[in-house]
């Protein structure tokens, strides 16, 4: 019978002892001696060649055989000619990685560890970036591993690693080494500048330094996180500054020439044009984030909101904010930001209306109108809807409890400063299936596991708190952040598939509304039991960019029921049509989000755009329903040919009539081309459900 | 009078959040029409607590109740229409002339299809939607063709 060997690559290859030999000779070689056939028929006298052993097991055979041989040099030779070809197949691993990457169709398709669409073209930069994040995650795990060993001992330590490895678990963003997303308060950088982040600005004196030096503090903030940074009190401080410059009625002077030099400008341009300098900045590549934008958000608030959030506030000279003026300026930005996107396509910021609920509608009239001119107009952007300003959401994902609206001289408004230190999510749908397979009730699995992730979450809290001992996260230090205000997160995902793989159908109903309860609210629990005075907890519905296209790819390999190739972000199934937007909104209601306390988002996907009634209507909808975050995502068309930019979902230019076009879409908190997706997020979005709205039978006679 | 099937949209009826129900057994029988199945006897009677039960289903969240169909029995969509008040109603009929009791209805849609002039949406269509002003009916056919979001 013939003997085959098992080759690394998998393939099986032929056994033949003559290689063997070859190897033990360079050996001896290597040590400057020479093996005679004896030699080394009585080192091979040691092996026990079976069939289809790999490669590696004859190797530590074969230096076992050495040393029983008495041939030490030759053994510590053979080793160190081992590894050095272990390091060359490493390199080879890397080349064959930058050559895919290369000729990847696109960049998210190519990156193999993150693939984020927030790139938009690939290149040596972007290269350069994906290289080291294999060697991040390798580091990240090891860090993790030894603080989880020294706090809870090696078993937990073990069973961590077997459930990440296992995919039962995942832990987000490791490919880079700083927290994960925060939403700053800006009062340290007007008070001081950036030198206590490290920088060399002084604090802005006018509104030229207040732009110039925003964009550059923006930059630095997003240096030090791995995801975004939301500035909330972006267009309060703007309009302070605007104030200051041309008197705080300069809102009723817009169309005021205050320009001497030739353009004669008005204030109004002289603002927008303030607009497009920070807004075109910050959507450029950045070099500090391997060629990616930054991720910016900023808010809106409607007239309450604005008081609960800053009515103890005072700027530098010791005036409260004005609402008047910023009731206009956030008009004119978002109208602003609107139009432009006709011109570019234009990412950052995600925008996050906060208007307060009252009796199943929005309390502040004129933002609850206001909110749907803006949609009607095409504009794409989130709105946050809460029966008490008592949460906000600043972020394209985060909801966060405000417990605290007061303000400090030394730190600025403290209901905005928040964030997620890290994300640790749980994949729902197979740890469900693990659990039923193996005969073990889910409920009690699944607590077991997310126990295990808060002493996780823990112990990556302890390592973040020893970088900042060490004086290694500035943004705390300096107050940007305040790291109690920030929360370690419990991400879910498959939790629709999960459900599914029940038989509970995904639809509003007693059963799932029970199932969704039971499972969020054993999450909630353990969130309760491990707060402390000193780290607070909540769980998250991720936005599955591409965690959820793992997941199903992973479970589906290992056997498990994936009934699509992308999970959801959602409480519903986005390709299910028998699901009606009202359906949608409630699906993402009170009852349904009620233990998700850092909050998901509905997309509310249609394809054609709505009246600015309609909208209004739609906002009561949220209210009476209690889905408080959520927005219309209608895809905008971009024509490949001309550029032209249409705020509808259209097949062909409008302007040039081609057929070749492209189209704009939320991957999840922000728009991007379709084509800039990877190739399992665009099928996705293929198949997302956009609501079509003449779908009614076109009456019975039409 | 059956309802074949409902759903929630937003084109048919301009301004408004609509539960629109397809009524089946159409007389019409246009050459071209979109839901052929609609002329069949399908579905559940309409009684009061069908329409309780599905506008209580979205009470708050709809603004009007279109009845897609149904010229075999005018008089009955005229009673489950005036049933749905304080609701906006809307009935979109095949037939070229006002019901009667035009107070029962915001909105009339008339008109059969004509498949060479098309549906709603194409400026040449023969169908016309009316949308009621106290005793007047306004045509408002032409807020299907907005070329712009901001027309």
């Amino acid at each position: 019978m013939e003997t085959y060997i098992i080759k690394r690559d998998g393939k099986k290859e032929l056994f033949t002892i003559d290689k063997i030999k070859n190897a033990i000779s360079k050996a001896f070689l290597a040590v400057g001696a020479f093996a005679t056939e004896e030699t080394l028929g009585a080192i091979l006298s040691h092996l026990r060649v079976r069939n289809e052993v790999t490669v590696e097991e004859i190797q530590n055979q074969v230096e076992v055989a050495l040393m029983a041989e008495g041939y030490y040099q030759v053994a510590k030779a053979f080793i160190l000619y081992r590894q050095g070809h272990t390091e060359d197949r490493e390199t080879q691993r890397r080349l064959d990685f930058m050559m895919n990457y290369v000729q990847a169709s696109n960049a998210a398709e190519g990156s193999k560890f993150d693939a984020n669409a927030n790139v938009e073209h690939k290149n040596i930069a972007t290269l350069i970036g994906e290289l080291p994040k294999q060697g991040f995650i390798r580091l990240n795990r090891r860090l993790l591993t030894e603080r989880i060993k020294e706090m809870y001992g090696k078993e937990l330590s073990d069973r961590y690693m077997n459930l990440l490895n296992q995919h039962f678990i995942y832990k987000n963003d490791e490919t880079n080494l700083a927290n994960y997303c925060a939403s700053i308060t800006m009062y340290p950088w007007l008070i001081g500048g950036t030198k206590s982040i490290g920088g060399n600005a002084t604090p802005p004196h006018n509104l030229k330094s207040f732009c110039g030096g925003f964009i550059n503090m923006v930059f630095m903030v997003s240096s030090m996180l791995s995801g975004a940074c939301a500035t909330p009190e972006f267009l309060m401080y703007m309009n302070y500054f605007i104030e200051q410059e041309f008197g705080d009625d300069y809102y009723k002077r817009a169309d005021e020439v205050v320009d001497l030099s030739k353009k004669r400008r008005t204030i109004d341009k002289i603002i927008t044009d303030c607009f497009q300098q920070v807004v075109y900045s910050l959507n450029q590549p950045s070099g500090a984030r391997n060629f990616q934008s930054v991720f910016w958000n900023i808010s809106y608030y409607d007239r309450y909101y604005f008081q609960s959030l800053f009515e103890h506030f005072r700027f530098p000279n010791g005036e409260a904010p004005h609402w008047d003026s910023l009731n206009w300026l956030q008009k004119r930005f978002m109208n602003w930001f609107n139009e432009e996107r006709l011109r570019c396509v234009l990412t950052f910021p995600v925008e996050t209306m906060a208007l307060l609920a009252e009796n199943g509608d929005i309390k502040d009239k004129e933002y609850g109108d206001f909110t749907a001119e803006m949609y009607a107009k095409g504009h794409s952007f989130f709105t946050y809807v809460s029966d008490n300003a008592d949460s906000l959401s600043s972020c394209c994902r985060l909801r966060n409890a405000i417990t605290d609206n007061s303000f400090s001289y030394t730190l600025g408004a403290g209901g905005i400063s928040t964030g997620s230190k890290s994300v640790l999510t749980i994949n729902l749908n197979r740890a469900i299936q693990y659990a039923v397979r193996n005969n073990i009730p889910y409920q009690a699995y699944i607590e077991d596991v997310v126990d295990l992730m808060h002493k996780v979450q823990l112990a990556y809290n302890e390592n973040l708190k020893n970088l900042q001992e060490k004086g290694m996260l500035p943004l705390f230090d300096a107050g940007y952040i305040n790291i109690g205000r920030q929360y370690l997160t419990i991400g879910v995902n498959g939790l629709v598939e999960a459900a599914e793989f029940l038989g509970i159908e995904i639809k509003d109903s007693p059963e799932y509304a029970h199932f969704v309860q039971e499972l969020l609210g054993i999450i909630e629990k353990k969130n309760k039991e491990y707060r402390t005075k000193d780290v607070m907890f909540n769980c998250e519905m991720i936005p599955a960019e591409n965690v959820g296209v793992k997941h199903a790819k992973w479970d589906k390999e290992d056997g498990y029921v994936v009934p699509r190739d992308c999970y959801n972000s959602y409480f519903y199934i986005v390709e299910d049509k028998s699901l009606n937007v009202l359906d949608r909104f409630r699906l993402h209601g009170r009852q349904y989000i009620e233990h998700l306390t850092g909050g998901s988002a509905l997309h509310c996907n249609l394809e054609e755009h709505l009246s600015q009634e309609q909208y209004r209507q739609l906002l009561r909808v949220a209210a009476i329903e209690g889905c408080n975050y959520f927005t219309f995502n209608i895809p905008n068309t971009v024509c490949n040919d001309c550029g032209h930019i249409d705020k509808r979902y259209l097949k062909e230019c409008p302007h040039c009539h081609s057929k070749n076009v492209d189209y704009l879409t939320r991957v999840i908190g922000y728009m991007k081309r379709v084509s800039n997706f990877s190739e399992a997020r665009q099928k996705e979005a293929a198949q997302r459900y956009y609501a079509e709205p003449s779908k009614a039978p076109k009456c019975v006679c039409e | 009078m059956k309802v074949a099937s409902f759903d929630i949209v937003f084109q048919e009826i301009p301004g408004e959040v609509t539960l629109a129900l397809n009524l089946s057994n159409c007389p019409c029988h246009c050459p071209g029409c979109h839901s052929q199945h609609l002329a069949q006897d399908i579905g559940e009677p309409v009684t009061e607590a069908l329409l309780d039960s599905l506008t209580g289903r979205y009470k708050g969240l709809i603004t009007c109740v279109a009845f897609m169909g149904g010229d075999a029995a005018p008089d009955e969509v005229v009673k489950w229409a005036e049933y749905v008040r304080p609701l906006k109603t809307a009935w979109y009929s095949g037939r070229t002339i006002m019901p009667k009791d035009e107070k029962a209805f915001d909105y009339v849609k008339l008109g059969p299809y004509i498949e060479s002039l098309g549906g709603l949406k194409s400026p040449t269509t023969n169908q016309r939607l009316y949308k009621r002003e106290d005793d007047d009916w306004i045509d408002i056919t032409n807020s299907f063709w907005k070329k712009n979001l901001a027309d």
